[in-house]
C-alpha cells in the first residue's frame, strides 16, 4: 500500500529526514516512535504534503502511485487521511457543511455522483452513533471552541466519513486524559477491516496499549533505527530512548 | 412643487448651488424648515467640498465626483420596477419605501403595518401630516457644523423616510427604505434623507438599501438621522450594491437615550466610491450600540468607513466588528473612533478591523483612534491585513477540498460571520448566495 524509500526532507536547509525506509501493507498498523527532534511530525507533514518540507531524495509510492506528486487534496482523495496534532479551528464553516463538500469532491475526483442530501445525512448520522459523537458537535463551526479530546475525536470522527485507505495518526494522544485516549482509539479500532492500514506516530506507549501495533519502528536523527513488534514499544517505555541513541552512536563510530 | 430639474457642475459649485439655493428659496414657505436650510447652507458656502488635505477625507478623493456633471431628475424610468422586483429585498414580508433618484415611488412604496400609531410615509408628507414631531426631531442628530456634505444634504435634500414609532410600541414587520439611482439617461444626483424617530420602549428594524441601474455616473449624498428614545431597541442595517460608476456618501448618526440597543449592519458589495460615517452617541447609561460590517471590494473601487462612538455617560457598551475583503486595484479605508468622555465612567468598547487582500495592488489603510478621558474604562482595539490563513487551507485541502473550493469556503466563512449579524434569518440566507457569488 504505501512505500516510502530512502525519503529525505529538510526545512529551512536543515535535513530532518535522512533516508527513510518503510513498507506498510493493507490491514497493517505502524507505529512510529522516537526522541523529540528525531522527524516524526516531518514525516507525517511530508506524506500529506506540507508545503513547508522540501522533498531532496528518496521516493513514495501509494498503491503504485506517486504520492509526493500529488496536491495534498489528491493524496486525501486517493485514500490518505492525515490525523491532525493540533487540528485547525475553523469558524464560519461547520462540521456537516465541510465534510459533505470534502465527500462530494472525493466522489467527484472518483467520477462518482455527489452523495443526495438524506443519503449524506443518514451516513453522517451512522459514523456519528459509531463513534459516539455528541450531535451538537457537528452543527457547530469546525473545532472552534472544542475541548482538546473533542478535537482528536473530530478527527476521528472525519477519518470514519472519508473511509481512507491509509490513515497516518500525528500524536494523536498529545494532550489527551486518559478518558479521552479511550474513546479515541475506540473509534479507530473500529474502523480495523483487515485492508485500512495506519501509522501512528507518537511519543509515548500508552497510546500502543489500545491501538495494538504490529510493528514498531524507532525514528532517530531522520531514519529508523531500529524495528520490532509490539514489544518494543513496552522496551522504549521502560528503558526510554537512551539505550537506543547510545546504541546508534556506537554503530557510528565502529 | 414646481418639477424640479437642476444641473450641479461641481467645478464651478458654489455658484450653481448658489442659484439653486436661490431658486428654492423663491418658492420656500417661511419657517423653521427654512431657516434650518439656510444656515446649513452658509455652512457648506463656508466649507466647500472635503479635500483630502483635510485627516478625516486624507485617503478617499472626491475629485471622481466633482470632476463629473451630476443632474437631479424626478424621471422615473419602467426598467425601477425590474429591479426592485428581482432585489432580494423585496422578497421579504415588510414595510417598503422606494425611491428613485431620491424620490418616492408611490407604486412600489408599500406599508403593511397595521398599527396606525406607527407612521412609515416619506418627509415630504411626515412635514404635512407629523409637523409637530418632524420639526422636533429634524436635523437635531446629525450636525451641519464642520460637516460639509450633511450640510449640502441639509440645504438640498430631495425626499426620503420618514418612521415614527410611538412609546412602548413594536413594528412587526422590517422598514426597507429601498434607493435606486436610475442613470439611465444621464448623470444622476440624489440626496435622500431619512428620519427615524422610535420613542421610549419602542422595536424597530430598518433595512436601508442602494441598487443603481443605467450606464451613466449617480452620486448619491444620504443622511440618516435616528433617535432612539429610553429602552429602545433598534435594529438598522445598510446594504450597498449599487453596480456601475456609483459614488456614495452616507451619513448616519444614532442618538441613544438610557438603557437603547442598536444593532447596525453596513454591507457593502458593490460601488465605484462609497463614503460610510456611521456616528453614535450615548446620551444615557446602560446603552448598547453594535457595529458589524462588511466591504467586499474589486475593480479600482474605493470603500471607506469612518465610525465613531461617542460613550458620553457611563456604563455604556459598545462593540465593533468591520471585516474586508480586497480584490484587483480596490482600497478601503478604515477609521474607527471611539471617544470616552469624561463622566463615561464603566465604559466597555471593542473595536475590531480585519482585512484580507486576495490581490498585490488593494490596499487597506486602517486607523483606530480611541480618546478616553475617563479612568475607570475597558477598551481594546486591533487591525490586522493579511491574506487566508494558510493552516486552515492545508487542513481542508488534507480532506480532499481543492485549493479553490477551500479558499472560497474560507471566505464565505469569514464574510458570514458579519452577515449574520443581520436577524431577519431570510434576508441572510440570500445575502449568504450573493456574497458567495462575490468571491
Amino acid at each position: 500500500m504505501l512505500e516510502i524509500k530512502d525519503l529525505k526532507a529538510e526545512i529551512e536547509g536543515k535535513i530532518i529526514l535522512n533516508g527513510i525506509n518503510l513498507v506498510v501493507k493493507p490491514g497493517e498498523v505502524h507505529a512510529v516512535m522516537g526522541p523529540n527532534g528525531a522527524g516524526k511530525s516531518t514525516l507525517s507533514a511530508v506524506l500529506a504534503g506540507r508545503a513547508d518540507y522540501t522533498v531532496t531524495g528518496g521516493e513514495v509510492s501509494f498503491n503504485g502511485k506517486d504520492l509526493l506528486e500529488m496536491s495534498p487534496e489528491d493524496r486525501a482523495r486517493e485514500g490518505v487521511f492525515l490525523a491532525f496534532q493540533y487540528p485547525v479551528e475553523i469558524p464560519g464553516v461547520s462540521t456537516t457543511n465541510f465534510l459533505k463538500t470534502a465527500i462530494n469532491e472525493k466522489r467527484k475526483y472518483l467520477g462518482l455522483e455527489p452523495m443526495e442530501a438524506t443519503a449524506f445525512l443518514k451516513f453522517m448520522r451512522e459514523k456519528m452513533e459509531l463513534m459516539e459523537m455528541d450531535k451538537a458537535l457537528t452543527s457547530r463551526s469546525l473545532n472552534e471552541g472544542f475541548s482538546g479530546g473533542e478535537k482528536k475525536r473530530n478527527e476521528v470522527f472525519q477519518m470514519a466519513m472519508l473511509e481512507p485507505k491509509l490513515t497516518i495518526m500525528d500524536e494523536t494522544d498529545s494532550g489527551l486524559d486518559i478518558d479521552a485516549l479511550r474513546l479515541v482509539s475506540a473509534g479507530v479500532n473500529k474502523l480495523k477491516d483487515g485492508e485500512r492500514s495506519f501509522v501512528v506516530i507518537t511519543h509515548y506507549q500508552r497510546l500502543l496499549d489500545y491501538i495494538v501495533p504490529d510493528f514498531v519502528h524507532v525514528l532517530y536523527k531522520g531514519r529508523i533505527v531500529k524495528s520490532g513488534d509490539a514489544s518494543l514499544a513496552k522496551e522504549l517505555e521502560a528503558k526510554g530512548y537512551d539505550w537506543i541513541k547510545a546504541e546508534v552512536e556506537q554503530g557510528a563510530n565502529t | 412643487m414646481a418639477f424640479r430639474f437642476l444641473i450641479y457642475n461641481f467645478t464651478m459649485l458654489l455658484q450653481t448651488i448658489k442659484k439653486d439655493f436661490i431658486q428654492y428659496k423663491a418658492q420656500a414657505e417661511p419657517g423653521n424648515f427654512l431657516t434650518l436650510r439656510e444656515a446649513a447652507f452658509a455652512e457648506f458656502e463656508k466649507l466647500g467640498f472635503p479635500t483630502t488635505k483635510q485627516e478625516e477625507w486624507k485617503y478617499t478623493s472626491l475629485k471622481s465626483i466633482t470632476d463629473n456633471t451630476f443632474q437631479s431628475t424626478c424621471e422615473i424610468k419602467s426598467l425601477v420596477n425590474d429591479l426592485f422586483y428581482a432585489s432580494i429585498e423585496s422578497k421579504l414580508t415588510a414595510n417598503f419605501l422606494v425611491f428613485v433618484n431620491g424620490s418616492l415611488v408611490n407604486e412600489l412604496s408599500k406599508i403593511i403595518e397595521k398599527d396606525n400609531s406607527i407612521v412609515i410615509s416619506s418627509i415630504a408628507t411626515a412635514r404635512k401630516n407629523n409637523q409637530a414631531i418632524f420639526n422636533h426631531h429634524f436635523g437635531k442628530y446629525a450636525m451641519v457644523e464642520g460637516l460639509a456634505m450633511n450640510a449640502l444634504n441639509t440645504a438640498l435634500l430631495s425626499d426620503g423616510a420618514f418612521v415614527f414609532v410611538p412609546k412602548g410600541k413594536t413594528v412587526e414587520h422590517p422598514v426597507v427604505i429601498f434607493n435606486i439611482s436610475d442613470a439611465s439617461d444621464l448623470n444622476v444626483l440624489a440626496q435622500p434623507r431619512n428620519l427615524i424617530v422610535a420613542e421610549e420602549q419602542s422595536t424597530l428594524t430598518i433595512v436601508e438599501t442602494y441598487y443603481a441601474t443605467g450606464t451613466n455616473a449617480s452620486f448619491t449624498n444620504v443622511v440618516t438621522e435616528t433617535y432612539a428614545g429610553k429602552g429602545a431597541h433598534v435594529e438598522h442595517y445598510k446594504i450597498q450594491q449599487q453596480a456601475g460608476a456609483c459614488y456614495q456618501n452616507n451619513f448616519t448618526q444614532f442618538f441613544q437615550e438610557a438603557d437603547t440597543n442598536i444593532n447596525h449592519v453596513t454591507l457593502t458589495l458593490d460601488g465605484t466610491l462609497v463614503r460610510n460615517n456611521l456616528h453614535f452617541y450615548m446620551n444615557g447609561e446602560n446603552c448598547n450600540s453594535l457595529l458589524y460590517g462588511l466591504y467586499v471590494t474589486d475593480n479600482k473601487d474605493l470603500v471607506d468607513n469612518h465610525t465613531r462612538v461617542d460613550h458620553a455617560k457611563p456604563n455604556c457598551f459598545s462593540d465593533e466588528k468591520y471585516k474586508g475583503i480586497l480584490k484587483g486595484h480596490s482600497t478601503a479605508v478604515f477609521n474607527g473612533k471611539i471617544m470616552v468622555h469624561l463622566d463615561a465612567q464603566k465604559t466597555n468598547a471593542y473595536q475590531r478591523n480585519q482585512n484580507i487582500l486576495l490581490s498585490d495592488d488593494a490596499t487597506v489603510n486602517t486607523k483606530p483612534q480611541l480618546e478616553i478621558f475617563a479612568d475607570d474604562v475597558k477598551c481594546t482595539h486591533g487591525a490586522t491585513v493579511g491574506e487566508l490563513d494558510e493552516e486552515s487551507m492545508f487542513y481542508l485541502r488534507s480532506r480532499g477540498i481543492p485549493e479553490d473550493v477551500a479558499r472560497k469556503l474560507l471566505l464565505t466563512a469569514y464574510a458570514v460571520d458579519i452577515a449574520e449579524k443581520i436577524k431577519i434569518p431570510e434576508l441572510v440566507e440570500l445575502l449568504e448566495q450573493k456574497i458567495d457569488g462575490k468571491l
